[in-house]
């Protein structure tokens, strides 16, 4: 009784009153409390009522297409050589660097990334610089279960390349909200802000809608709306999904596992605005294999791709990819190695295959200055 | 709005802030790394590590 006639009209109940409602407002010793309560009522029988549906939480509006990439090998493919050689310092928490070349590709000039990782259970902190000295980087701290607040960007020497971006997940029982600020500039507010709500509206699906905020400068602003959908089925196995963005953009995907082994996944990209109509289908497989992982893939412009990643033993895996434009008739070829080595006891400290491949590599791209000390440093650890 | 003085000043803090970030974010990852890490790596690797990283400034 007392716990409802508290005026906390505003304040959230975690857990419905077990009280009537109708009980308890007429109870109630304060009249001008009454209707707060009734108020307060109204909102738990809605909770209960919502609790009720047990409804499943959406997942985040980053991650609506996640498994289309996770499929594709758009994001994964590579031409040229690559050569990843990662340092595990430490496993929990996770501490590593990782030194990353890659040449002779078609569209890229040679590069050497240096980037660091360090994760535990609430922080995520991610950096990389490059040989032109620009830096990527991310971080996430997760606050509590639901919450986490991510930061991501690059910052270049080069006026105008640089980007950070802040940004804010709450994922709540059966919604995500999202709030986002790419390049906000605290002193005239300038910026892009983007805020996204996605509501699961039944069992299977959700429904969302994102606002984009753009202000370049102070003097002009732009208001955009893209709206969300996304189906997934009873048993997880396959996924749709459906975004429109205001410039006529819509964004089709289909994603479903066939077996443990395979997934496929077709996506569809349209652009049907006043000067430019376009439109791209890709279709791709992925075959995860027990040391291996096959990606294929196939789509509208011609082109046919594929890429094997072939683990041959825990610390090193092996890829190789290619691309054939039919209609350009052109051809793309990547080999790649990735070399782990995990030196946790200090006897093995620099002086692992993969420190003396990055070392030497190190001395024979970039610093012919530094043989002596670098070496010098590496023989005093041993 | 801010007068134009001030707006100087954050575009100016602004500036020198993104500079700190550049260049230390990786070192910051690396002694977060180094000093949170179980078990903790012996000094003469940290740095190492921070001049590998430091040889590309």
């Amino acid at each position: 009784m007392e716990r409802s006639a508290r005026p906390s009209s505003s304040t959230v109940m975690s857990e419905p009153s077990p009280l009537k409602p109708e009980a308890s407002s007429s109870s109630s010793p304060f009249p001008v409390l009454s209707t707060g309560s009734s108020f307060s009522n109204l909102y738990n029988r809605f909770s209960t009522w919502r609790k009720s549906l047990d409804l499943p939480n959406p997942g985040t509006i980053e991650n609506l297409t996640k498994e289309v990439k996770s499929t594709h090998l758009t994001n994964f493919f590579f031409d040229g050589g690559r050569a990843d050689l990662t340092k595990a310092l430490s496993a929990n928490p996770a501490f590593q660097v990782t030194h990353s070349f890659a040449l002779g590709s078609q569209t890229q000039p040679p590069s050497y990334n240096f980037g660091a990782v360090f994760a535990n259970n609430n922080v995520f902190l991610q950096g990389g610089m490059d040989n032109e000295g620009n830096l990527n980087l991310r971080a996430n701290q997760g606050w509590t279960e639901n919450n986490v607040t991510k930061v991501q960007g690059q910052i270049s020497s080069q006026v105008g390349h640089s980007m950070l971006q802040f940004e804010h997940d709450y994922q709540g029982r059966d919604y995500t909200l999202n709030f986002k600020a790419i390049n906000p500039h605290p002193a005239d507010w300038s910026g892009i802000y983007i805020g996204g709500i996605l509501q699961s509206i039944t069992k299977n699906l959700a429904l969302g809608v994102e606002s984009v905020y753009q202000r370049p400068d102070p003097t002009m602003s732009e208001v955009g709306l893209s709206y969300l959908a996304k189906y997934t089925s009873s048993d997880k196995n396959w996924i749709a999904t459906a975004q429109a963005q205001s410039g006529g953009v819509l964004q089709a995907t289909y994603w479903q596992k066939l077996s443990e082994k395979i997934e496929v996944a077709a996506d569809l990209q349209m652009i049907a605005g006043a000067t430019r109509r376009d439109a791209i289908a890709t279709l791709g497989a992925k075959y995860d294999l027990r040391m291996s992982t096959f990606r294929a893939q196939l789509d509208s412009t011609g082109k046919v791709s594929a890429l094997l990643e072939q683990r041959f033993a825990p610390t090193f895996s092996f890829m190789v990819s290619g691309e054939i434009d039919h209609f350009k008739n052109a051809a793309k070829v990547g080999v790649g190695v990735m070399i782990e080595s995990s030196s946790l006891t200090p006897e093995e400290m620099g002086m692992t295959p993969a420190d003396l491949i990055a070392c030497y590599m190190h001395i024979a791209l970039l610093i012919p200055p530094v043989v002596m000390p670098a070496h010098a440093l590496h023989l005093s650890g041993h | 709005m801010p007068s134009e003085e001030t707006k100087e000043r954050i575009i100016k803090a602004v500036d020198f802030g993104r500079t700190i970030l550049h260049y230390g974010w990786i070192p910051f990852i690396i002694y977060v790394g180094y000093t949170r890490s179980n078990p903790q790596p012996s000094l003469i690797k940290c740095v190492a590590l921070l001049l590998s990283s430091r040889l590309l400034y």
